[in-house]
């Protein structure tokens, strides 16, 4: 049985691979940039979740935590009067929001506020105050510690007074750190931190306040370990005590990391890996097309073989050789560069994470990083390898004559192994998306099959969008008029000729350039079309923590406010929890995903008189003492109709109703989502605010803010531009982070262009000579070849910025229901970026070519 | 008494080859039947265009003919699959062509050994491709690689590979086409010294008439068709 030996072929895998150095350097580096985002974005994510683990104690400032959106009832408050006599020490912090304002800034400047008992806060880590300070001797009741945007916002220094509330706080230090600031509810904006006693002062916190509380817990040391052991099963029995003591709450403890970020990190952790995974795809793809090049340059060679007796399954296995080791090094190469990106990542998230890992490298990380890199590139060059068979050994002797057509099912019967080469390419793919998502295998497989059916549809059309450019360019180029200059004739023609893969350079450009603008075309588009204009007839201006005392005068306030366009909508609330429906406890309901919000304390809210907005569905208005009204949905959820007893607690209080009757509320209006309308009197000496919107010309919000809170220094005006600012500063530090990441599929598509320079660089060094000899200058030569480079880089360019405005009109208009502004800018950036980029990349591949003397490489013939 | 004629080793039965190119069809070979018995020394002659490349292909099993039969050796090759094919040319022809076609990343004593190697021989195979080396003069080269030998030393190193796997026929396509006088001479001394030694049935196709004068049997190919076949009459 005649064999080409692995050792014979490894030695002319080898030999060969020197020859073609520097094309396969290139493959190296693009390989290596894939590789490197993944292992640096889930080195950091997996040493970032050790320091979750390590700290949970510092990041809770406790031992355990419970957290919830009520104050502890009485019971609940017995219940921790109980743990006090077991040594557990306990201390408590609120966290809300209100309006603040100084003397030089009347305008109210909505502020996060966070009140601690300075004496026992924190139980692990410590705040750092500038000046530096004790805690308790800042916070008094009457001083205040800010953040230092706070300041900048509010045009004061440390010192000056601060009105928060109503009540004037001095402004004593600012906060640099605080140990638990990702735990808690609201970390985004200016924020205050004061005593509680500051806070009492304020009125803030009443009764059926919704504010977020947070008790923490230290638990007392083992007597006999070491001075912070603590017994772990005592642990659990606490934490089971608190959970059934606080069901709504969320308990955590310091043997886990804090549940909310751990899943912040495991989303970002996913979605960045498959970004990552773009990138490398691009680098794969460039490792394909090296292999195809270099694989036509060694026809002969294969020719020579095949004449002597080996088989194609033979010869492939040089070529398979090739490919695993640009796949092994570039995946080595990659985890150095993932070593760097990983230190960097710190400085990316700085802003809103203040502590960072320390620096150390995880070995599952990149031995799966290494692993996916040398996967991704064998599966992607199974098509050029399975072309080997094609080789047949006569170009030896002849290779002119075109072959006898075969008819298409006879060509297509011959494609089936590259086609399957091809769907094992897509399941792979997927395979490998799969297994970067984190979840369940269920989630983690359908993930993977979206994320390579929209890879495969964005290389398809790109392919499709690539092939058109040429072919058009092509013909515009057979109709050009001789006096067009030669150069530009002579440089775009260049883009097509044999050898050269202008089509797949393309389409491995294309990739990152329309990832990342379409990142940063949806990022811009979003933030715009919400600021520009809210829907129409929705209010522009959220007012919260309206007393039932403040309500008549408020409503008066606003509509004798200029610029208030609509009457003002106002809504009764107050927090209560359904118990039994029918009898039945919720728990055996079997309610699914969104349907078990009734697990927790749900908003109703009362109407005496039905208001024109609110539209019967089915049965008949409240009338009797014991009626209650159910909206659509929620009947639905709780398979409700007329006649459903309900049962509700509401702060320690039994309130049974009847369903009377299901109803529905315009989507538009204030408290559309409210599920229950009762009587008022149902409601009596429940906790009952208010909560409203109302449409105000724009040039008028601080004159609204300015003198709601005049007379009204507790109710939160809030301009939905400020939350909206909020909420761009954070989606602008993910879109950094997303486009750092994504920039790699660009780095990866630069490097394949310059790869697929390098490999036609015999082709221009002949060329270069047979110019010369025939009169062509170097500057002449140069043009022409830099018209090659920057054409190249515009259309794809054109091509990824093209494909980005297509995919963020889709995005925007299906997910978010918004029109897409004409926006050619960063279209245009895109080609001119991409051109002014594939030439200088192109020139360095192609370095030393003008230099070659004529003669020399003629004679070499 | 008439002698056994001796036994057949390339048998050519209503060979015919087209080529379809798109726009029209081009017929190379027109149905040519030749047998040629072992141990014969065949020139193939004929015009740029005659067809005789095209033959050498489908005699050397490199090639699929449109109609007709080719037997080699004993095997029938007309209809085989390309890794079958592969078998038979590893076994069975030893090849010299006229551009050498070494392979440019294995030294000379590499590209010798490799038709030994993909025959699956065993070591003992290194001491007969040391020996050709020998034998054609490059003894002290063997370790160079193509690029650092001149076109005759690389034609010598494609003769001693030819004959590495004592295969019953040779195969040449203008052996001498690419060196001048000097080192074309050389070659054909040592191409028909070795030839005789290693009792092969030689196949060579060739323009010259000089270099075909020292064969056993000239065949003349004019557009696709065997327009003489001449015997060489015995001295």
């Amino acid at each position: 049985m005649p064999r080409l030996s692995w050792k014979t072929a490894a030695k002319i895998a080898w030999r060969e691979g020197r020859a073609s150095s520097v094309k396969f350097f290139f493959v190296i580096l693009a390989v290596a940039a894939g590789v490197g985002a993944l292992t640096g974005v889930r080195g950091f994510a997996a040493s970032f979740k050790q320091l979750l683990l390590k700290e949970a104690r510092t990041l809770m400032a406790a031992d355990v935590s419970v957290r919830q959106f009520l104050l502890p009832n009485a019971e609940q408050q017995a219940k921790l009067a109980e743990f006090e006599k077991q040594g557990i020490l306990r201390t408590w912090i609120t966290e809300t929001v209100t309006m603040a304002a100084t003397e030089r800034m009347p305008d109210p400047l909505l502020v996060s506020v966070k009140a601690v008992d300075p004496s026992e806060y924190p139980f692990y880590g410590e705040v750092v105050l500038k000046p530096a300070g004790l805690l308790a001797a800042v916070l008094t009741a009457d001083q205040v510690a800010v953040s230092e945007d706070l300041l900048l916002r509010l045009q004061m220094k440390l010192g000056d007074t601060i009105k928060v509330g109503g009540i004037d706080f001095r402004a004593a230090a600012i906060v640099e750190k605080e140990p638990d600031r990702m735990a808690g509810s609201l970390n985004v904006g200016p924020r205050l931190m004061m005593s509680r006693a500051g806070l009492e002062r304020t009125n803030l916190l009443r009764f059926g306040s919704r504010a977020a509380q947070r008790l923490l817990f230290k638990l007392p040391p083992e007597v006999k370990g070491p001075p912070d052991a603590v017994n772990a099963a005592k642990v659990e029995k606490i934490r089971l005590e608190l959970k059934s003591t606080f069901p709504e709450a969320m308990v955590i403890d310091f043997r886990e990391t804090h549940p909310l970020i751990t899943r912040g990190l495991t989303r970002s952790t996913t979605f960045l890996s498959l970004v990552s995974l773009i990138a490398l795809i691009v680098g794969a793809i460039g490792v394909a097309m090296a292999i195809h090049s270099h694989v036509q340059q060694r026809l002969d060679s294969i020719a020579i073989m095949k004449c002597l007796g080996a088989n194609s399954t033979q010869v492939m296995r040089i070529y398979l050789l090739q490919t695993l080791a640009l796949g092994l090094l570039g995946g080595l190469l990659g985890v150095l560069f993932g070593a760097l990106i990983q230190a960097a990542f710190p400085l990316l998230i700085a802003r809103y994470f203040q502590i960072a890992p320390d620096f150390r490298i995880d070995p599952s990380s990149v031995a799966q990083g290494i692993l996916i890199g040398l996967l991704a590139t064998v599966l992607f060059t199974a098509v050029p390898l399975l072309a080997v068979r094609h080789i047949r050994p006569i170009l030896i002797l002849r290779r002119d004559m075109s072959e006898t057509r075969l008819p298409w099912r006879e060509r297509l019967r011959r494609q089936w192994p590259a086609l399957l080469a091809g769907v094992l390419i897509l399941l792979g793919m997927a395979g490998i998306a799969g297994w970067l998502a984190e979840g369940n295998w269920r989630d983690s497989a359908r993930l993977g099959l979206f994320f390579v059916g929209g890879l495969a549809f964005s290389l398809l059309l790109l392919s499709g969008a690539a092939w058109l450019l040429l072919w058009l360019l092509r013909r515009f180029q057979q109709h050009v008029p001789f006096w067009f200059p030669s150069a530009l004739r002579h440089g775009i023609a260049n883009l097509y000729r044999p050898g050269n893969q202008a089509g797949a350079v393309l389409v491995a450009l294309g990739v990152g350039v329309m990832f990342t603008l379409t990142v940063y075309l949806v990022q811009q588009q979003m933030i715009g079309q919400l600021a520009a204009s809210a829907p129409p007839g929705m209010p522009n201006v959220f007012l919260i923590d309206i007393q039932d005392s403040q309500k008549d005068a408020l409503v008066k306030l606003l509509k004798a406010q200029q610029g208030v366009t609509r009457e003002p909508e106002i809504v009764p609330a107050v927090a209560i929890r359904l118990k039994t429906v029918n009898g039945k406890a919720l728990d055996q309901l079997e309610l699914k995903g969104f349907e078990r919000r009734f697990l927790q304390t749900r908003t109703v809210t009362w109407y005496d008189t039905k208001p024109d907005f609110v539209e019967m569905v089915s049965g008949n208005w409240l009338a009797g003492p014991n009626d209650v009204l159910i909206n659509e949905d929620a009947a639905k959820a709780l398979k409700a109709k007329r006649g459903t007893a309900l049962q509700f607690d509401a702060y320690g209080r039994t309130i049974n109703v009847q369903v009377v009757g299901t109803f529905k509320i315009e989507q538009v209006r204030m408290g559309s989502g409210v599920e229950f309308i009762f009587r008022k009197d149902q409601l009596a000496g429940l906790p009952l605010n208010y909560f409203g919107g109302v449409r105000v010309k724009t040039s008028q919000v601080a004159a609204l803010q300015r003198a709601s809170y005049r007379q009204f220094p507790t109710i939160s005006v809030i301009n939905v531009a400020d939350v909206l600012d909020i909420i761009q500063e954070v989606v602008d530090q993910i879109a950094v982070v997303v486009r750092f990441i994504s920039g790699f599929a660009i780095v990866a598509g630069i490097i394949i262009l310059a790869s697929s320079i390098a490999g036609t660089r015999f082709r221009r060094i002949r060329e270069v000579a047979i110019l010369k000899t025939l009169g062509g200058t170097r500057r002449r030569i140069a043009a022409i070849f830099s018209v090659e480079f920057l054409v190249l880089g515009a259309l794809a360019g054109l091509l990824g910025g093209g494909l980005a405005t297509g995919f963020s009109y889709l995005l925007m208009s299906r997910f978010f229901e918004a029109e897409l502004g004409a926006s050619l800018l960063p279209v245009i950036v895109a080609i001119v970026g991409s051109a002014l980029i594939a030439n200088v990349a192109g020139w360095l591949a192609s370095s030393r070519i003008l230099a070659q003397r004529p003669l020399r490489i003629l004679r070499d013939e | 008494m008439k002698g056994v004629p001796p036994p057949s080793i390339v048998e050519v039965r209503a060979l015919k080859r087209r080529i379809d190119t798109g726009s029209h069809t081009v017929e190379i070979l027109k149905g040519l039947d030749f047998t040629v018995p072992t141990g014969q020394f065949v020139a193939i002659m004929g015009a740029s265009g005659s067809g005789k490349s095209t033959l050498l292909g489908l005699l050397a099993g490199l090639d699929t003919a449109s109609e007709g039969a080719i037997v080699l050796d004993g095997v029938d090759i007309t209809n085989l699959a390309e890794d079958a094919l592969a078998q038979v040319r590893g076994r069975k022809i030893g090849f010299v062509f006229q551009s050498y076609q070494l392979i440019p990343t294995l030294t000379a004593e590499e590209n010798v050994l490799l038709p030994h190697e993909l025959a699956g021989g065993d070591a003992q195979g290194v001491t007969r491709a040391r020996e050709l080396l020998e034998r054609v003069g490059l003894g002290a080269r063997m370790d160079h690689y193509p690029v650092q030998l001149s076109g005759g030393e690389q034609q010598r190193v494609a003769l001693a590979r030819a004959f590495m796997t004592r295969p019953p026929i040779l195969m040449a396509d203008e052996p001498t086409g690419n060196l001048d006088t000097v080192n074309g001479r050389q070659i054909l001394d040592l191409l028909l010294e070795m030839n005789q030694r290693e009792h092969t049935t030689l196949v060579l196709v060739t323009h010259d008439h000089e270099l075909a004068a020292y064969a056993d049997r000239i065949i003349t190919l004019r557009d696709g068709l065997i327009v003489s076949d001449v015997m060489k009459v015995a001295a």
